[in-house]
C-alpha cells in the first residue's frame, strides 16, 4: 500500500513541473481574456453601445402632410397631395453581381436604363449604407410590384414623397405658386427655421408667402432593422408623429378666378378682382402662366427651362410684378387733385384743339380734332389729354401730382401677401435728378399728368386706388389668405380681419365728385359702347398706354361696381392687356364680361350669351 | 463523511458518493444550462417569437451527455487504456465512414446521420487521439524521448487529421497538432523534436498568409513578398534553403559544432515551412485563409468574414457591465450576429449578461480546466495525467479560439465552445472528457 502511494506521489512528481506550467499558461491566458473582455465591454462599451445602435437603428423622416389650400368656398382644395415614392438603393448591402441584376431588374420596372441606374451609385457609393435615391416619382402600383418580390430586390428600399397636385392649375399658378426641395442658399438662409438638407419648401406664391404654415413639422420614425434592412422589434418602435401642415383659405373665389381668366383669355396682360371693402381678392389672373405640375415629372428640368427662358415671362406674376404706365386711368387722381385743392373750377371749360406746345414740344390729343372745350368731368369721360396737360401743368405742378398719386399708395408696397411684389415709380424732380441726373422739365410733368412718362403701377395698386375713391379714403390692404385651420380638426386658427392699409384726408365730396365722374365715363364716355352689361351699374376708367408701339397700346380698365351700392357689396375689378397683343381695346371687353359674370351670376359662356358677344365663343384660344 | 480526517498514508479508500468532485461537476452542469437558455435565446427573432427549435434538441443532447457522463463512471479509466486501440481505430473506420457516405454541411462531409440524429466524427475523435496518444506514451514510457516515439505518436495524430481536411474541415483539424504538442510535452517527448514542429506549423501558416495578407489587409505590394507568391521563387528559395541546411548538417556531423545543429535545422525548417505554405495556398482557396487573418482588420471585408467580426465585437461590446438584458439583445436577436447558437454563442452571452456573464462563463470554465489538472496530476499513473491534461488543454483551446473568435482577437475557424455552442457531438465530447476525469479522480491512487 506504501509502495502504491509512493508511486503515485513518483508520478505527480515526474509530471507536477509540466502540468503546473501548463496550468500557469491556461491561468495566464484566462486572465488575459477576462481583461481584454473588461477592456471591450467596460472601457470601450459606450463606443459599442453606440454602434450597436447605429446599425440596428435607423431613423426614417415621416414627412408631415403639407397643407391644403382651399378658395373662398372651401369645399374642393386648389392644391392637394398625391402620394408618390421615390425608390432607393442601399449600394453596401449589395455585392456586385446583386447590384448588376437588380438594376437590371429595376431597370424594366421603372422605365429607365440599366446604366441610367447604375450611374446613380458610383464606384464611391459602393460600400455606403446609406440610400440613394435611384428614381422619384414613382407610382405606388410599381413599389406594389417590388415590395411583393423584395428577395429580388436586395437593399432596395422606397419612401413616400407626397408630390402637390395643383388643381386645374391654369391662372392658379401665380397665386398658389410651387414647392421644390431647398437649395443650398436657402438653406444657409432658413436653417434655424427647421429646413433640412432634403426639405420641401415654396418656391412663390402663397406656397412660398405661407410655408411656415402650410409645411407642418416632420416626424421621425426610429426603426429597429435587422441584418437585411427588414424593419424589426415593432413593439418597442419610437416615432415621433409629424405635425402636418395647416390648411389654408384663400379669399379667391374659384369662379369668379376662372370668368377672369377666361375673359382675359390668351391676351399678355392681367385681370384682378378684389373686395374694396376688405381688401380680399376674388380674381387674380396674370397671364401667361406656367404650370407648376410640371415640375414634379420626369421632364421638370426641361419644363423648367422652357418656362424661364420663354420670352413671355410666364413665372412674372403681373399684378404684382409688373409695374406699367397707368395711362389715362391716372386721369382719376389728377381729378381728385384737382377738385381737393380747388385749383381748378370742374366747371371751367378748356379748349382741346387736339394738340398742346409745351415748350418746343408738341404734345397730342388721342382725339387728334380736339374734343373742343370741356369740364373736368366732360374730360374724364372724353379721356382728354388736353385737358389735363392743362390742369398738371398749369394749375397742379408736378408735386402736387406726385403728391396725389402716393397718398393713392403708388410708389409703394401694397402689403399683398405675395411674395415678389414691386412698387412701381411716382417720378419727382427729386427723383429725376437722382436716377437720371437730369433736371425736370415741363414736358415730365405733361407726361405725368396722362400717366404716361416715368410714372408705373401694378394692377393691385390699380385696383388700390379704385378703392380709395369707392371707400372715400380708405384702402384695405389687398390680401388673399382669408382664414387658416387645423388640418385635423377643421377648426379655424387665425380669420384674417380686413386691415387699414393708408386713409386719406381727401374730403368724401370729392370722391362723391370722381365717383359720379367715374360713372360718366361708362355712361358718356370712353367705355360707353364696351362696357354693356345691365347686371350692374359700372364706375371706372381707361387707359391707354403709349409703350411706343404704332398700332398697339397697353390697355387698362379700372371699374368698380354697382355705381350706387356701398363698398361692402362692391367689387373692383382691374383689367390690363399689353401692347403685346393686337389691339382690341381688350381690357375693357373683359371687365364687361367679368362684371356680367359676377352680377349676374354666371359663367364665362353665360355671361356672353347675356352680352351678345357669341362670337367669342369661337376666342376660346385655349 | 467518516475517514475525511485521516492520515495520508490512510487516503486509499473505496469510491464513495462523497469522493465525486462536485465542484467540475456543477461547473459543467451550469455551464450546459446557460448554453441551453442562449441557445433559446438565439432561436427568438426580434418579434419575440422563437424560430429555433434547437434548445430543445439541445436539452435531449444535454440529458444524455449527462446519462452518459455517470455511465462513464462505472469502468475504471484504465479500460480506455485497454480498449484505446479500438476505440482510435473505430473512430477512424467512422471517420472513413463519413467521408464516403456522410451529410455535406456548409461545404464539409463531415456529418453522420445516425437515428435521424447527425454526429461528427471528428468531435470524438479528439477524444480517441487523446486516449490513444496517452495510452501510447505511456506504453513507451521508457522510451519517451526517442524519435521514433514521436515520429509515431505524430503518425497516429497526423492520420484522422489527414481524414478530417479531406472533409475538408480545417477548423476542427486545428485542435489536433496544439493537442499533440501538449500532451506529449506533459509526457515528455523530445523537446526539439516538438518546438520545432511548432516552429514548423507557425511558419507555415505565417508564410501562407503573408501573400493574402499583402493583398487584402496591407493592400500594397511588397515587392520582397514574391518569394511567398510565385511557384518558381517558392522552389527555389526553399531549395536553397534545403540545400544550406543539409550543407550544415553535414558540417555538424563533422565538426560537432552545435553552431550547425541550429544552422541546419533553422535551414530545412524553414525550407519546408516554405513548401508547405505554398501547398497550404494551392489547397485552400484566398478567401479560406482571408477567414484566418481577417480579424486583423476586419474593415477590409465588411461584407463577408469581417462582417461576423464586427458584429460580434459590437455585440459584446454593447454588453456592458450588466448586459442588455436575457433576450434583449439587439445585435442577435436582429440577426446581425452569424452563427449565433453555435460559433457565436459566447457573443450572444457577452450581449445579453454584459462583463458578468462573460466574467461568470470563464470563471466556470477556469473551475473546470484548473480542478480538471490538478485531479489529473494527482491521479497517480502516467495514463491518467495525460488524458487529463489532454481533455483540459482541448478544453482550453476551443475556448481560447472560440472566444477570442468572439472578442476579434482570433482567426474564424468555426471551433465550437464546448458545453454552450449548440450541438451534440461537442458536447458529448467534453462531456466525455470531463466523465473521464470525473472518472480519475474517483479513481486516484487505485490500482
Amino acid at each position: 500500500m506504501n509502495e502504491h502511494y509512493y508511486s503515485a506521489n513518483t508520478v505527480k512528481n515526474r509530471y507536477s513541473l509540466r502540468v503546473y506550467s501548463l496550468l500557469l499558461f491556461i491561468v495566464v491566458a484566462m486572465l488575459v481574456y477576462l481583461g481584454y473582455i473588461f477592456h471591450l465591454q467596460i472601457t470601450k462599451g459606450g463606443e459599442y453601445k453606440n454602434r450597436a445602435r447605429q446599425v440596428s437603428s435607423r431613423s426614417i423622416p415621416i414627412p408631415a402632410q403639407r397643407g391644403e389650400i382651399f378658395d373662398r368656398n372651401h369645399d374642393t382644395p386648389m392644391v392637394i397631395n398625391v402620394d408618390s415614392f421615390a425608390v432607393n438603393m442601399i449600394p453596401g448591402e449589395l455585392t456586385n453581381e446583386q447590384m448588376d441584376s437588380v438594376a437590371q431588374r429595376l431597370s424594366t420596372l421603372l422605365g429607365m436604363g440599366k446604366d441610367d441606374i447604375l450611374a446613380k451609385v458610383p464606384a464611391q457609393y459602393r460600400n455606403l449604407y446609406q440610400p440613394v435615391e435611384i428614381k422619384s416619382g414613382v407610382d405606388f402600383d410599381i413599389i406594389t410590384r417590388i415590395a411583393e418580390h423584395i428577395e429580388d430586390y436586395p437593399g432596395v428600399s422606397w419612401q413616400g414623397k407626397p408630390i402637390r397636385s395643383y388643381q386645374d392649375s391654369n391662372s392658379s399658378a401665380h397665386i398658389l405658386g410651387h414647392v421644390g426641395g431647398i437649395t443650398t442658399e436657402e438653406l444657409q438662409v432658413m436653417y434655424n427655421q427647421g429646413y433640412a438638407i432634403n426639405s420641401v419648401i415654396g418656391k412663390s406664391g402663397i406656397e412660398k408667402q405661407y410655408d411656415q404654415l402650410l409645411r407642418g413639422k416632420d416626424g421621425r420614425r426610429y426603426n429597429v432593422v435587422d441584418v437585411y434592412g427588414r424593419q424589426v422589434g415593432s413593439g418597442k418602435m419610437r416615432e415621433v408623429p409629424p405635425e402636418n401642415g395647416k390648411n389654408l383659405v384663400l379669399t379667391i373665389d374659384r369662379r369668379i378666378q376662372k370668368l377672369a381668366e377666361q375673359a382675359l383669355g390668351q391676351r399678355t396682360g392681367t385681370a384682378l378682382v378684389m373686395k374694396p371693402a376688405s381688401g380680399e381678392i376674388l380674381a387674380m389672373v396674370s397671364y401667361p402662366w406656367y404650370n407648376p405640375n410640371d415640375f414634379y415629372t420626369d421632364k421638370a428640368f426641361q419644363a423648367y427651362r422652357g418656362y424661364a427662358l420663354d420670352e413671355q415671362h410666364p413665372f412674372l406674376n403681373r399684378t404684382i410684378q409688373s409695374s406699367y404706365a397707368p395711362a389715362s386711368t391716372f386721369k382719376v387722381i389728377m381729378s381728385t387733385a384737382a377738385l381737393e385743392e380747388e385749383a381748378i373750377d370742374p366747371q371751367k371749360e378748356i379748349v382741346c384743339r387736339g394738340y398742346i406746345w409745351v415748350g418746343n414740344r408738341k404734345f397730342n390729343c388721342h382725339e387728334p380734332k380736339g374734343h373742343g372745350p370741356v369740364n373736368l368731368s366732360e374730360a374724364l369721360a372724353e379721356s382728354c389729354n388736353v385737358y389735363f396737360y392743362t390742369l398738371g401743368l398749369n394749375y397742379l405742378g408736378i408735386d402736387f401730382i406726385a403728391n396725389y398719386a402716393k397718398r393713392f399708395g403708388y410708389g409703394e408696397y401694397t402689403g399683398i401677401d405675395l411674395p415678389g411684389e414691386v412698387k412701381g415709380t411716382v417720378p419727382t424732380p427729386i427723383w429725376k435728378e437722382q436716377t437720371y441726373g437730369s433736371a425736370w422739365v415741363g414736358g415730365d410733368t405733361v407726361n405725368t399728368s396722362i400717366g404716361q412718362g416715368y410714372l408705373s403701377v401694378t394692377p393691385v395698386q390699380m385696383a388700390n386706388m379704385a378703392a380709395m375713391v369707392t371707400n372715400e379714403g380708405t384702402v384695405y390692404k389687398p390680401h388673399l389668405l382669408k382664414k387658416v385651420e387645423d388640418p385635423v380638426s377643421g377648426q379655424t386658427i387665425k380669420t384674417i380681419e380686413p386691415e387699414i392699409l393708408r386713409t386719406s384726408s381727401i374730403r368724401k365730396e370729392t370722391f362723391k365728385t370722381v365717383q359720379q365722374n367715374m360713372r360718366g365715363v361708362i355712361t358718356d364716355g370712353t367705355a360707353e359702347v364696351v362696357i354693356t352689361t345691365e347686371a350692374v351699374k359700372v364706375a371706372g376708367k381707361t387707359g391707354t398706354g403709349d409703350v411706343g408701339l404704332e398700332e398697339s397700346w397697353d390697355a387698362w380698365f379700372v371699374a368698380y361696381g354697382p355705381y350706387d351700392a356701398p363698398p361692402e357689396e362692391q367689387v373692383v375689378v382691374v383689367t390690363m392687356v399689353e401692347a403685346a397683343n393686337d389691339w382690341e381695346w381688350w381690357a375693357v371687353r373683359a371687365a364687361n364680361i367679368i362684371f356680367q359674370g359676377i352680377f349676374a351670376d354666371q359663367n364665362y359662356d353665360e355671361a356672353i350669351e347675356s352680352l351678345n358677344w357669341g362670337w367669342l365663343h369661337n376666342d376660346r384660344r385655349e | 463523511m467518516i475517514g475525511e480526517n485521516d492520515g495520508l498514508l490512510n487516503r486509499q479508500r473505496s469510491g464513495s458518493i462523497f469522493e465525486f468532485d462536485f465542484l467540475t461537476f456543477l461547473s459543467m452542469l451550469s455551464l450546459m444550462c446557460i448554453g441551453g437558455l442562449f441557445i433559446y435565446s438565439s432561436g427568438v427573432n426580434a418579434e419575440g417569437q422563437l424560430i429555433s427549435r434547437e434548445y430543445v434538441l439541445q436539452i435531449v443532447w444535454i440529458a444524455t451527455a449527462l446519462i452518459l457522463y455517470f455511465l462513464l463512471q462505472l469502468p475504471h479509466y484504465n479500460t480506455m487504456q485497454k480498449l484505446s486501440i479500438q476505440i482510435y481505430v473505430a473512430l477512424l473506420l467512422l471517420l472513413i465512414v463519413t467521408l464516403l457516405f456522410g451529410r455535406t454541411v456548409k461545404g464539409a462531409r463531415s456529418w453522420l446521420g445516425l437515428f435521424g440524429f447527425g454526429i461528427q466524427p471528428s468531435e470524438f475523435m479528439k477524444i480517441g487521439l487523446i486516449i490513444a496518444l496517452a495510452s501510447f506514451f505511456q506504453h513507451r514510457k521508457n522510451e519517451i524521448g526517442s524519435m521514433g516515439t514521436f515520429l509515431l505518436a505524430l503518425s497516429l495524430t497526423l492520420l484522422p487529421m489527414g481524414l478530417i481536411l479531406l472533409q475538408p474541415d480545417m477548423g476542427t483539424t486545428l485542435v489536433y497538432i496544439p493537442l499533440f504538442i501538449v500532451i506529449g510535452f506533459i509526457a515528455g517527448v523530445n523537446r526539439r523534436a516538438l518546438l520545432l514542429l511548432l516552429l514548423f506549423v507557425l511558419f507555415t501558416v505565417f508564410f501562407a498568409v503573408i501573400p493574402v495578407w499583402e493583398n487584402y489587409i496591407l493592400q500594397q505590394e511588397i515587392r520582397f513578398l514574391e518569394i511567398f507568391r510565385r511557384s518558381n521563387l517558392v522552389f527555389f528559395t526553399s531549395a536553397t534553403l534545403g540545400f544550406v541546411g543539409l550543407i550544415a548538417f553535414l558540417g555538424y556531423r563533422f565538426a560537432k559544432s552545435r553552431f550547425f545543429l541550429y544552422f541546419g535545422s533553422t535551414g530545412l525548417l524553414l525550407s519546408l515551412s516554405l513548401l508547405s505554405s505554398y501547398l497550404f495556398r494551392v489547397i485552400l482557396k484566398d478567401y479560406q485563409i482571408m477567414r484566418l487573418i481577417v480579424f486583423i482588420k476586419p474593415e477590409v471585408d465588411p461584407q463577408g468574414s469581417g462582417w461576423h467580426i464586427i458584429q460580434s465585437l459590437t455585440a459584446v461590446g454593447s454588453g456592458g457591465f450588466w448586459g442588455k438584458g436575457f433576450l434583449e439583445g439587439t445585435q442577435s436577436h436582429y440577426q446581425f450576429l452569424p452563427e449565433q447558437s453555435t460559433d457565436f454563442i459566447f457573443s450572444i452571452i457577452a450581449e445579453e449578461w454584459g462583463f458578468i456573464g462573460s466574467f461568470v462563463i470563464l470563471s466556470l470554465f477556469a473551475v473546470i480546466l484548473i480542478r480538471g489538472l490538478i485531479i489529473s496530476l494527482h491521479s497517480g499513473d502516467d495514463f491518467g495525467v495525460l488524458i487529463g491534461a489532454g481533455v483540459v488543454f482541448m478544453i482550453f483551446f476551443h475556448l481560447v479560439i472560440n472566444i477570442g473568435m468572439a472578442i476579434g482577437i482570433m482567426p474564424i475557424t468555426g471551433i465550437p465552445l464546448f458545453f454552450l455552442s449548440y450541438g451534440g457531438s461537442s458536447l458529448w465530447t467534453a462531456t466525455i472528457g470531463l466523465a473521464l476525469i470525473q472518472n480519475i479522480h474517483l479513481r486516484r491512487y487505485k490500482y
